[in-house]
């Protein structure tokens, strides 16, 4: 609160100058020095591309000079040149996918270093059989093409990278002009000199007065100044490209999303029929072996025919067969409901009301959903109230949560939040990360708004159909 | 008859003492885990031991691998395992090598107290008790076979009530037959199944389970 009053307090004349200072400190900060860093590795590689073909054509040279020997004739158009012609450009087309495969990892490599930016690798190319079949899958392997792609289209990306790292490194030079010119331009008057050049993006314009040198100075300036923001645009390009080419591709991540959350929804549900077992076994089932062995007792108790020997006994027993057939009976109860609370099957806006009216903290419920999402999803949707209202009563010491469930298009979302005291953590085993993963399932989200102090406010969205 | 005890859930586990002790039985023990078991066994020497299979903290099997423990450490003291289900596999763990003092159980069968407490009595002594779902699962799975098909059904059910370690007596009580007939009934099987007439009790079990078994694979 107390930064909020300060921040509102500055006069603009304040704000003027922290934008001139982040202005002339932009180009000294730690991230566009390793912005510059990586626009100029990037400047460096788009080079070594140009040399590529010539490097596999000197290669194919050298093989064939080296196969067929050096003692032939050499001819206008010898047998070796023939040969190493047309080896070359196999070589090239079979060794694109392994190269391009390898620079990306080094290109994902420097910019997670540099950027900060880290995108997945695609999925190993997993090389089986004989040497056709093998050269059969690495042409065909998609991601190691679009990292092909990647390091050709490093070329043209050479321009801007390379603008920026021209703009920062000329610029510095060009700041320099006015302290070396006194000591170096100290001749005569009537000594005439060739003017100096300065460079500049839009062209160089010669300098041959000490009063020139400050426009260097100028010129140099705005392009430091410059520099950063260029090396920027430069490098957020490079990593939308990075991105969509260097990493898994659209429909490999979307596979191994898919493998992911169906393993985690088979275990979800294994774990889940192992509870259920566990709960009937220590629970009813228990309670109904107690309810008959007591039941027993009695019986023996009360005898075949006469009066019972000890009818106080019996009594007791019969007083413990009917707490255990109770038990058992609130047990299976409560164990049907957590299978599938009944009230879903009048929707979810009916059941949410039910929870809210169960649960431990004051709840206010506000509900909007025009149609009914598909079984699965209201469930779901239903099971995550229930965990959510339960860890508001367990941890946030909250003295309301508000519950809204509303339908935006295709999307179900339910929002619950509490004026608790926040710092909810899905890492400390709140439910909250078995939570994520469930709703991951049907493609749906799970968003946490904790910050410690609260509120906290937990947001699920999920599509309308499963 | 003096017996150690061991079940987790404490519903079970007071109603098992409480039922023993109003029938003049010593409960020298009543713990909760298979190791509390081991030590309790150990110290008393108990007649027989009624064992939970599942218990902390796996909740998985510990109670039978504590029997089976027991059977090497204490030949004498006989087990009775009981459980909510029956697995033929652990009775086969169970009874391997000899069936002599070990009873395998339901907890259904807690219910009918008369049974159970003859049961335990019967491992006490060093016989056997075999749940009936056992025979019945050991039985199912090999209708047809050979020897089997030419037992009547009321030697199926006296051969039933054999593998579940009952004596003639017991079996001519249950079947509400004279002891003659029941003899009978146990030689034509012997005779139909091909097994040798042998004396005792578990001796009689382990034949008819073995022939069993062997049907079975």
């Amino acid at each position: 609160m107390s930064d909020a009053n300060l921040m509102s307090t500055v006069r603009p004349a304040g704000d003027v100058a922290v934008v001139l200072r982040a202005a002339v400190g932009a180009p000294f900060t730690r991230r566009a020095l390793r912005e510059l860093l990586f626009c100029l590795i990037g400047v460096g590689f788009g080079v070594g591309v140009l040399v590529v073909p010539y490097v596999f054509f000197g290669l194919g040279a050298l093989i064939g000079w080296a196969t067929v020997g050096r003692d032939q004739p050499a001819g206008p158009v010898g047998p070796g040149f023939l040969v190493g012609f047309t080896t070359a450009p196999v070589l090239l087309v079979i060794l694109a996918t392994p190269v391009g495969r390898g620079l990306g990892a080094v290109h994902r490599r420097i910019a997670a270093a540099l950027l900060g930016e880290t995108v997945p690798p695609p999925a190993p190319l997993r090389l089986r059989g004989g040497p056709l079949a093998r050269i059969r899958a690495v042409l065909g392997d998609g991601a190691g093409w679009r990292a092909v792609a990647y390091s050709l289209l490093k070329l043209p990306m050479a321009v801007p990278a390379g603008y920026g790292v021209f703009c920062w490194l000329a610029g510095l030079v060009n700041l320099t002009y006015p302290f070396w010119w006194p000591l170096f331009r100290n001749h005569p008057p009537q000594v005439r000199l060739d003017p100096v050049a300065v460079v500049t993006p839009f062209g160089a314009f010669p300098v041959a007065t000490f009063a020139g040198t400050f426009a260097a100075f100028a010129a140099g300036a705005g392009m430091v100044v410059a520099a950063p923001w260029i090396a920027r645009g430069a490098s957020i390009l490079d990593r939308a490209l990075m991105r969509g080419l260097l990493g898994p591709g659209r429909l490999a991540q979307r596979v191994h999303d898919l493998e992911q959350t169906r393993a985690q929804a088979v275990d979800d549900s294994a774990a889940l029929l192992r509870r259920l077992e566990r709960d009937l076994h220590d629970g009813a089932q228990m309670r109904l072996a107690a309810l008959a062995m007591n039941l027993g007792r009695v019986k023996e108790q009360l005898g075949a025919d006469g009066d019972p020997a000890d009818l106080a006994k019996a009594r007791e027993l019969v007083d413990a067969a009917h707490r255990n057939a109770k038990d058992a009976l609130a047990e299976l109860r409560d164990l049907a409901r957590g299978i599938h609370p009944p009230v879903l099957d009048n929707g979810l806006a009916d059941a949410l009301a039910t929870l809210a009216a169960g649960s431990a903290i004051p709840v206010r419920l506000t509900t909007d959903i025009a149609v009914r999402p598909s079984p699965a999803i209201e469930t779901i949707a239903y099971f995550s109230a229930a965990e959510l209202l339960t860890n508001a009563a367990k941890h946030s010491h909250a003295t309301t949560v508000t519950v809204h469930a509303g339908q935006h298009h295709s999307v179900l979302r339910l929002c619950v939040t509490d004026d608790g005291v926040g710092g909810a953590d899905p890492g400390r085993g709140s439910g909250l990360a078995g939570l994520a993963t469930r709703v991951r399932t049907v493609d749906g989200h799970l968003y946490l708004d904790s910050p410690p102090g609260g509120p906290t406010r937990i947001t699920v969205e999920l599509p309308m159909r499963a | 008859m003096r017996v150690v005890i061991a079940e987790d859930a404490t519903l079970m586990r007071e109603g098992l003492v409480g039922l023993l002790q109003d029938r003049g039985h010593q409960v020298c023990a009543a713990v909760a885990d298979a190791q509390a078991l081991l030590t309790a066994v150990a110290q008393h020497h108990p007649d027989v031991a009624v064992v939970d299979i599942r218990m902390p903290p796996t909740h998985t099997d510990e109670g039978l691998r504590a029997a089976l423990l027991l059977r090497r450490q204490h030949p004498r003291t006989g087990i009775l395992v009981l459980s909510q289900y029956i697995e033929t596999k652990y009775a086969t763990q169970l009874l391997a090598g000899q069936a002599a003092g070990v009873g395998y159980l339901l907890k259904d069968r807690v219910a009918d107290v008369a049974d159970f407490v003859e049961a335990l009595t019967r491992v006490a002594a060093g016989g056997t008790a075999l749940d009936p779902e056992v025979v019945g699962q050991l039985l199912g799975g090999h209708r047809h076979g050979r020897g089997l098909a030419e037992l009547t059904p009321r030697e199926r059910e006296v051969l039933a009530l054999m593998a579940e370690g009952r004596s003639n007596t017991g079996i001519a009580a249950a079947l509400t037959i004279t002891g003659g007939v029941v003899e009978k009934h146990v030689a034509n099987i012997f005779a139909k199944l091909g097994l040798p007439q042998t004396e005792g009790d578990n001796r009689r079990v382990l034949a008819v389970l073995r022939y069993l078994k062997s049907a079975n694979t």
